[in-house]
């Protein structure tokens, strides 16, 4: 579904993305796991069109989309849950969610619908809905963008580090809801830290170190893995 | 960012009512005189304040793009003897064309560039705007003349001018206007969500680019409108418009920014401000030294006040 080739990326000068390739095929859940400064929110960035490639090639469904813009990549049906969050602080949560699928022609008609399906898988947005994004707890405003990306309706989802700052109860209940949203069949690339969680969701996973791929390999491969257990799993 | 009135508004409402009645019995004249000036401002503060909010660019070429819409108003009118009320729909698609024309030019290539280079590029094209329109059309003041710009009509007792509250109808349709579109249409939400987080709109399929372009070219078609107004009834030089720009940023800094409402109060509080100076014997010619004294002051203990938070 999703093809990158011979990735390059850097800002300015400094390039943090050396040659790297992934594919993520249909009904996939791919992990990009790998420590802070790795590269995996330029990765996702460079995805989306946040940040240009230096060269290289994205594919989507075998259409290129290295060239396109955010908002033209959000419309072609993959959508972004970024690091940092970027809701609209001083927007309600409904208007949020709202906005996740107003400008997505095929998911405005839908809207209503989806927006059941996002207040089941976190109710507490419901609860919320009249509340201003900026004023609810970083767990909640995590929630919310979640939830906002997937009223669009998304070919596929990209979680940057969905589980950073959150308290460990929390951090629990997001891979649950996670794994919720993969059993209605959604495509998922999911970069994390903590590897541990991550292996609970995803069916294939990429090491990601300095900027490039060091390992490739399914949840058996990477959780045997010597370097993996010593690194990322603490054993 | 646009937030909605706060209580602070509630109590700067109150206090401007309040000074208003005063100054209604003491000086009725300054009273209506100062509403009607202080529409006129904050319709041209307006379009400022919105690209400001927007864009994030502050725009120093803004009072040129007045004087731009009064040229051009004159035009009309002189060659072709144009009223300048039938002149209010083209000067404002021209000047539409104007914005949408110098964004693509110039501020688009600017607005990652950071705010020095933003302010040096609109400050360029103010002084071009500025010696363009003295090698076509001198120095030499220009006007234009018409019967009903200079209407009065008496009312208890009260003898006053009647065509600058129209300024007044315009501020409130402008205002009106503004709202209905960020509230109720689909790319006034999108506007809306760029103001608060462009990269978050474009992760939501929002075309960001092509949001600045539309509220550029909006914003300086306002500046078109009330340009035609203002016409008939001040004299057109190529500096005309060039003292609205920092008027348009001290509202917009005295409302706080994205704070539309707080705009048209602001500027009803400052033409009542001048007013009532210039109404004081030896006073006039002192209302910009106290306003932008009392400006400074105001900014000032909000930030300290924010930075204490
Ligand atoms: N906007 C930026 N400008 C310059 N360098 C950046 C920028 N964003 C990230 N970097 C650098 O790129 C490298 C990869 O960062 P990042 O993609 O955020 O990694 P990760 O998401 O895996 O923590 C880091 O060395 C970081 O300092
Ligand atoms: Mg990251």
């Amino acid at each position: 579904m999703l093809e990158v080739k011979n990735l390059d990326v850097a800002y300015g000068r400094i390039q943090v993305i050396w040659n790297l390739s992934l594919n993520i095929g249909n009904n996939e859940v791919v992990g990009v796991f790998g420590p802070n400064g790795a590269g995996k929110s330029t990765l996702i960035n460079a995805i989306v069109g946040v940040v240009k490639a230096k060269s290289g090639e994205i594919t989507f469904d075998g259409v290129p989309i290295h060239n396109q813009e955010t908002h033209t990549i959000a419309r072609g049906g993959i959508v972004v849950v970024p690091q940092n969050r970027e809701l609209f602080p001083a927007m309600t949560v409904k208007e949020n969610l709202r906005l996740g699928a107003a400008y997505i022609p095929h998911a405005r008609a839908k809207m209503d619908e989806t927006i059941e399906y996002v207040y089941s898988l976190f109710p507490i947005l419901k609860e919320r809905e009249k509340q201003l994004a900026g004023t609810m707890s970083g767990g909640q405003q995590r929630m919310l963008v979640i939830g906002r990306a997937l009223m669009s309706r998304p070919k596929m989802l990209i979680l940057d580090e969905p589980s950073l700052g959150l308290q460990p109860s929390l951090v629990t209940e997001m891979f649950q809801i996670l794994n919720r949203i993969k059993q209605d069949d959604m495509v998922i690339l999911l970069a994390e830290q903590n590897v541990r969680q991550g292996l609970k969701v995803i069916d294939r996973g990429y090491v990601m170190e300095n900027g490039r791929i060091a390992m490739e390999g399914s949840i058996e491969e990477l959780s045997e893995d010597e370097h993996i257990r010593r690194a990322y799993l603490g054993v | 960012m646009l937030a909605a009135a706060s209580k602070k508004q509630y109590l700067f409402i109150a206090l401007l009512v309040i000074a208003a009645i005063v100054i209604g019995f003491w000086e009725p004249h300054a009273l209506i005189y100062g509403i009607q000036r202080g529409s006129l401002y904050a319709v041209i503060a307006l379009p400022l304040a919105l690209i400001l909010g927007i864009l994030g660019v502050l725009n120093l070429a803004h009072g040129e793009f007045l004087t731009v819409g009064m040229y051009a108003t004159f035009v009309l009118f002189s060659r072709f003897g144009v009223d300048p009320m039938l002149s209010t729909v083209p000067v404002t698609l021209l000047l539409a064309v104007v914005g949408v024309a110098v964004y693509l030019l110039t501020i688009k290539h600017v607005l990652k560039a950071g705010h020095l280079s933003q302010l040096l590029i609109t400050f360029g094209i103010s002084l071009v705007i500025s010696e363009l329109i003295k090698s076509i059309y001198t120095t030499q003041p220009r006007g234009v003349f018409t019967t009903y710009s200079y209407s009065s009509t008496t009312l208890a007792g009260i003898r006053f001018g009647t065509y600058e509250f129209l300024y007044l109808l315009i501020a409130v349709a402008v205002l009106v206007g503004l709202q209905l579109f960020l509230k109720k249409t689909r790319l006034g939400q999108a506007t809306f969500a760029v103001g608060q987080n462009p990269r978050g709109a474009s992760i939501v399929g929002i075309n960001v680019s092509f949001v600045y372009l539309f509220v550029f070219g909006l914003s300086i078609a306002i500046v078109g409108l009330a340009s035609v107004f203002m016409v008939p009834r001040v004299s057109i030089f190529p500096g005309a418009g060039t003292p609205y720009t920092m008027k348009s940023f001290a509202l917009t800094a005295m409302a706080g920014l994205g704070n539309l409402n707080g705009i048209l109060l602001a500027g009803i509080a400052l033409g009542i401000f001048e007013a009532v100076v210039n109404a004081i014997p030896g006073g006039s010619g002192w209302s910009d030294v106290v306003f932008f004294g009392v400006l400074i002051l105001v900014i000032m203990t909000r930030a300290i006040r924010e930075g204490r938070r």
